[in-house]
């Protein structure tokens, strides 16, 4: 039958031939041939100092794409992300610190409260059976208000020690956002391909009905992946708050979108029930490496959108076709 | 033999390097039911569509009224008259049965639905093969057995000169059957070609009266059924000696009650009292839909359900999440497999470890060295060969079968509840579940099979409750059973008998 299992993208992958199929290994060999041929093309851009900053880009998108790849996985989709992020980033100087000098308390403040709304809305798709698209939407509407309500229409900017060394400390030349995307990435894989957890996710996004009659509790696993979801988000917008020293209303938006490109880009079904992490993360190296690149053309704002949709488009259509026999 | 209408020459199709079919030829003749055998996976579905137009073949060729095709188009083969009732239902769930009979064919005023004439057209069709209900219904409304009968419906409605059945009965009640049965005697007085696939021999004895068996994508009968019996059949399919389908058992004697339920209602259920008792297998027949599958999942904690008094094992209440119902030693096996039972773009080892991944608490850590050796120990046991890191969706209808049912091996249940598990399943695959049935029943658990095939309630039951309108009609203890007291109690004549 034509269904092999190349369609299914799995990690590790067991063979050689196999890896030559393997969606993340080819959305990795992508990255380091644009890489290459951009670092030819374009003096500068193979400098160590530039593809540093890349990576650190890369990183948050990279975080936000975590929570998004769980829920894509499970069968669902998070279109609240980019408002949990910026609720974390305005959300930091806003929370007590409790005389914390190492402003660790006001983070984990925050990201509790950013788990927590991605469990509110694992609870809209679980128990209320409201669609995901509507209940995360909704979800990323209703943030957006409280928003406005909160910080009003400035930007706040804060000295919290701890996010500042994760926004701009250096150890041995990488950036710390990179060792925090690295450690964090392991955990990911870690849970999805090697815990019952994890299997219990594809088992979901797979077939929901025949796992909740194979004993599988999907209510309670639903609701996991959307508090992951918001977890992650909140993350990324904390590391967002270091890496630029202020937060605004906005500031989330771009990761919507990034974060499902990213997800896509790797290979895992928008269908849900198959897909890994590792495709993820070139994924979203993939796409700060485009959007460096369309900076390169002297074009107007609106056609470097323009340029990015488009590109987003073409690559998916080369490489993020879904199978057709499901 | 008057000249067959369609013909295969010599086809033989592979896929992907695989044989499925070689040098076939069959040749469907008006006026004559023909019975194509075949155990699963012996290529009966890559004939149909070759007969069809959906595939072409690598070589040969098929012939219409004597013209050969070398490659035939599906409307080819539909402007010839060629109509196939699928296997997989092709109907869809949000239009109206008119709708679906007339659909590709609606037709036309003016350029637009003639609905008038469609409404008319469709109702002729469906007194035919007595579907009494309102056109206007969408067909995700009915039951298996009625859609069923849309789809026949459908195929009818095209006037078809060859009709193509694929396991037409899987899903039909009895009385279904009848009906099905004397239709097929009227077109072929009428003059139509039948070619006829089941895995009910006593079927394809009553219609047939030519029969062309594939094994392995060879020919190896083709010949006039007169004269050979069921076991000549089977003999012709996996080429030997059939044995007895049905393994022997000794009844079980009265034993403990495991499950005891009082005025149990779940959906359209109400008021059922029903005792499960360990070593035994408790069939539940009737009609198709009429509560069955409720009542299964009803006391799995699938679907809401209450009772005066409910017992599991010793623990009273009825459970409230299939989680629970597991934790119970309840586990349940689903008709539809590919819907329910299996993630099918999932591995096999995958599928069958898949309970375990549900049960585990916390973050822990799985054990893939432990995880490989259980899941090969599990198809051992049940005779699935080959590679388990293939797709689920790349075995047979059988296999996948074995593979719903061994997932559940390792929890070791004490009271599998099965819906209809032998559905298009062969003969072979068939004998191995009812042996692997009884013998989970010997071994002090028990087994509660509803089953739309009647000889299996027969030969392999201890009692038959028989359902109908959401009750249990009747209880059958082991000296009742037979064939025709689970019809009459399904279809009720027993209390109309009372009542005269």
């Amino acid at each position: 039958m034509s269904i092999a299992e190349s369609e299914t993208t799995r990690f590790p992958p067991r063979r050689i031939g196999s890896l030559l199929k393997n969606r993340a290994f080819l959305t990795f060999l992508i990255v380091v041939l644009v890489w290459i041929v951009a670092g030819f093309a374009k003096p500068g851009f193979g400098s160590f100092g530039h593809l540093r900053y890349l990576l650190e880009l890369a990183a948050v998108i990279g975080l936000v794409a975590i929570g998004q790849t769980f829920v894509v996985i499970s069968g669902g989709i998070d279109l609240s992300v980019g408002a949990i992020v910026t609720v974390s980033a305005v959300g930091v100087p806003l929370a007590a610190d409790l005389g914390d000098p190492t402003g660790t308390v006001p983070v984990l403040i925050i990201l509790a409260a950013a788990t927590g709304i991605g469990f509110l809305n694992g609870l809209g798709v679980a128990l209320l059976r409201v669609h995901p698209m509507i209940m995360t939407l909704a979800m990323a509407t209703f943030l957006q208000g409280v928003l406005i309500l909160v910080a009003g229409g400035s930007a706040v900017s804060t000295q919290n020690p701890l996010l500042h060394w994760f926004g701009n400390a250096r150890p041995l030349g990488v950036p710390a956002a990179v060792y925090l995307w690295v450690v964090v990435s392991a955990l990911t894989l870690l849970v999805l391909h090697a815990t019952p957890f994890g299997a219990r996710i594809f088992a979901l996004g797979a077939n929901p009905l025949a796992s909740a009659l194979s004993g599988v509790n999907t209510r309670r696993t639903t609701m996991a992946v959307y508090a992951i979801g918001g977890l992650s988000a909140g993350l990324a917008g904390v590391l967002l708050l270091g890496m630029n020293g202020q937060g605004y209303v906005g500031i989330g938006d771009p990761y919507l979108l990034a974060s499902i490109a990213a997800v896509v880009l790797g290979g895992t079904s928008i269908l849900g029930g198959s897909g890994t992490y590792a495709g993820t993360i070139p994924g979203a190296i993939l796409l700060v490496t485009i959007t460096a690149l369309i900076t390169v053309v002297n074009a107007s704002p609106g056609w470097r959108s323009i340029l990015f949709g488009s590109l987003i488009l073409a690559l998916l259509l080369f490489s993020g076709r879904e199978a057709r026999n499901r | 033999m008057p000249a067959p209408i369609i013909e295969a020459r010599g086809v033989s199709k592979s896929f992907f390097g695989n044989p499925v079919l070689r040098d076939v030829s069959i040749a469907l003749a008006p006026g004559r039911i023909h019975a194509l055998l075949g155990e699963n996976g012996a290529g009966k579905s890559t004939l149909i569509n070759l007969l069809s137009g959906a595939l072409v073949p690598d070589s040969g060729t098929i012939e219409i009224d004597g013209k050969p095709h070398a490659s035939l188009t599906p409307a080819e083969a539909r402007r010839a008259g060629v109509a196939v009732v699928q296997q997989e239902l092709s109907l869809t769930s949000q239009l109206s049965i008119a709708e679906n009979i007339g659909l590709g064919a609606y037709p036309r005023r003016l350029g637009l639905i003639d609905y008038g004439t469609l409404a008319e057209r469709a109702r002729a069709v469906c007194d035919m093969v007595g579907l009494d209900e309102d056109l206007a219904r969408p067909v995700g409304d009915l039951p298996l057995g009625r859609r069923q009968m849309v789809e026949i419906a459908k195929a009818l409605f095209r006037n078809p000169r060859v009709l193509i059945l694929d396991e037409p009965t899987s899903s039909l009640s009895a009385h279904e059957v009848e009906t099905l049965t004397a239709l097929l005697d009227k077109l072929r007085e009428a003059g139509t070609a039948i070619l006829y696939i089941s895995h009910r021999l006593n079927e394809v004895m009553r219609l047939c009266e030519y029969v062309t068996v594939l094994k392995d994508g060879v020919v190896t009968a083709d010949q006039s059924l007169a004269g050979t019996d069921a076991d000549g059949l089977v003999r012709l399919m996996v080429g030997r000696d059939p044995g007895d389908l049905f393994p022997p058992w000794t009844p079980t004697p009265e034993t403990e009650t495991i499950v005891s339920v009082a005025g149990f209602s779940s959906g359209p259920l109400s008021d059922i009292d029903l005792e499960i008792r360990r070593g035994e297998v408790l069939g539940i027949g009737g009609l198709v839909g009429q509560g069955q599958e409720d009542l299964l999942l009803g006391l799995y904690g699938a679907l809401p359900a209450s009772a005066r008094s409910a017992s599991f094992g010793g623990v009273s209440g009825v459970p409230s999440s299939v989680p629970k119902a597991n934790a119970l030693g309840l586990a349940y096996v689903p008709a539809d497999r590919k819907r329910e039972g299996l993630h099918l773009i999932h591995t096999i080892a995958w599928n069958m470890m898949l309970p375990q991944f549900g049960r585990a608490r916390g973050l822990s850590l799985r054990n893939r060295s432990q995880e490989r050796a259980l899941a090969r120990d599990l198809a051992d046991h049940l005779g699935i060969k080959g590679d388990l890191t293939r797709q689920v969706q790349a075995l047979s209808g059988g296999n996948q079968q074995k593979v719903a049912l061994a997932k559940w091996m390792p929890s070791d249940p004490s009271i599998l509840l099965l819906n209809d598990p032998t559905r298009g399943v062969d003969v072979e695959t068939k004998r191995e579940i009812y042996i692997l049935l009884r013998r989970f029943a010997s071994e002090g658990k028990a087994v509660v099979l509803s089953s739309s095939d009647t000889p299996e309630l027969v030969h392999l039951c201890d009692r038959v409750a028989v359902m109908r309108e959401g009750r249990i009609a009747a209880m059958l203890a082991r000296d009742e059973i037979s064939e025709e007291a689970i019809v009459a109690s399904a279809m009720g004549a027993e209390a109309a008998r009372a009542a005269a």
